[in-house]
């Protein structure tokens, strides 16, 4: 038998198509693709089909990967509706700004730094990404979860008189250290992540809530 | 002809263990970007062994513009990371 390779080359075929399948992250799964179909041009060329390898290798490798890119992009994503002036905190890196922030706010910018680190720890762990959504107030905040733009809502509990002192009063009847130094209130309507932030905690930096939204707008 | 394919296929194997093994992206996709160039080379190489210009072309034009795929996949990676550091 003189093609005894193309038994070795064929059989790198069902090898990446077994790697491909158990992987769990989504990225991964995308660069295993194009390694499959490269290999699966290979075969395809080898065993004679060249037409059909150059449209795997452009079509199949090239095109499906840059699609699946994008809707992995898209689609892994968490929708975070936060407050303009949260932004502008939580972006300031340089120096100047970052005092002067800190002079409005002694403890805001750290605190929401921590808040969205310890939040992305907790979503790249489900392969989720975050993305900040800035609303210029509170109102078009909650409008934005309601009418499903955004998953979940993130605003500092000192915005409103009554929220501290709904704080406080829940820091002198527990008397718990972690309630005091809730800074933040987070607001989501999806209960897995609610889940999500509830089991893994981000207790230290903010509170959690979960909102139901009415399912009534979906109906047609 | 048996042994020169069956030495490329054991090189073949090291890029796609690496992939398979290692959990960092940029790992991957470079085994990605190796595995692509080898097995274009390996159409070269069965084009040339058996004087077949079908092939041969098919060959040439997936080492060429394979790689542009590679790119695109790298640039989205990137852009991903970058908005991941941002919050650390």
């Amino acid at each position: 038998m003189n093609d005894l390779y193309l038994y070795g080359i064929t059989a790198l075929l069902p090898l990446t198509a077994c790697i491909l399948v158990f992987q769990v992250n989504p990225y991964h799964a995308l660069v295993i693709r194009g390694i499959f179909g490269a290999i699966a041009a290979l075969v395809y060329a080898v065993l004679g089909a060249a037409d059909v390898s150059l449209t795997e290798a452009l079509v199949g490798t090239m095109l499906a990967i840059t699609l699946y890119a994008v809707a992995v992009r898209s689609s892994l994503v968490m929708r975070l509706g936060v407050l303009k002036d949260d932004v502008a905190f939580s972006s300031s890196s340089s120096s100047e700004t970052m005092a002067e922030s800190q002079a409005v706010h002694p403890d805001s910018p750290t605190t929401f730094r921590r808040l969205l680190a310890e939040l992305n720890n907790q979503l790249s762990q489900h392969y989720l990404r975050l993305e900040l959504v800035p609303y210029p107030d509170q109102d078009a905040l909650r409008q934005a979860l309601m009418t499903k733009e955004i998953h979940a809502t993130c605003v500092g509990c000192d915005r409103s008189e009554a929220k501290i002192s709904e704080r406080k009063e829940l820091a002198e009847v527990t008397q718990d250290s972690q309630v005091d130094e809730a800074y933040y209130h987070t607001e989501t309507r999806i209960q897995p992540l609610y889940e999500m932030m509830q089991v893994e905690g981000l207790s230290s930096v903010s509170r959690v809530t979960y909102v139901s939204v009415s399912e009534q707008e979906e109906v047609h | 002809m048996n042994i020169v394919l069956g030495m490329m296929l054991l090189a073949l194997l090291i890029p796609i263990y690496e992939a398979w093994q290692d959990d960092d992206i940029w790992q991957k996709l470079l085994a990605f970007a190796s595995i692509a160039t080898k097995t274009s080379i390996m159409i070269l190489v069965v084009a040339v062994l058996r004087d077949d210009w079908m092939i041969g072309v098919v060959g040439v034009i997936i080492l060429s513009v394979g790689n542009a795929a590679l790119m695109l996949l790298a640039q989205l990676i990137k852009r991903m990371n970058d908005a991941a550091t941002n919050y650390e």
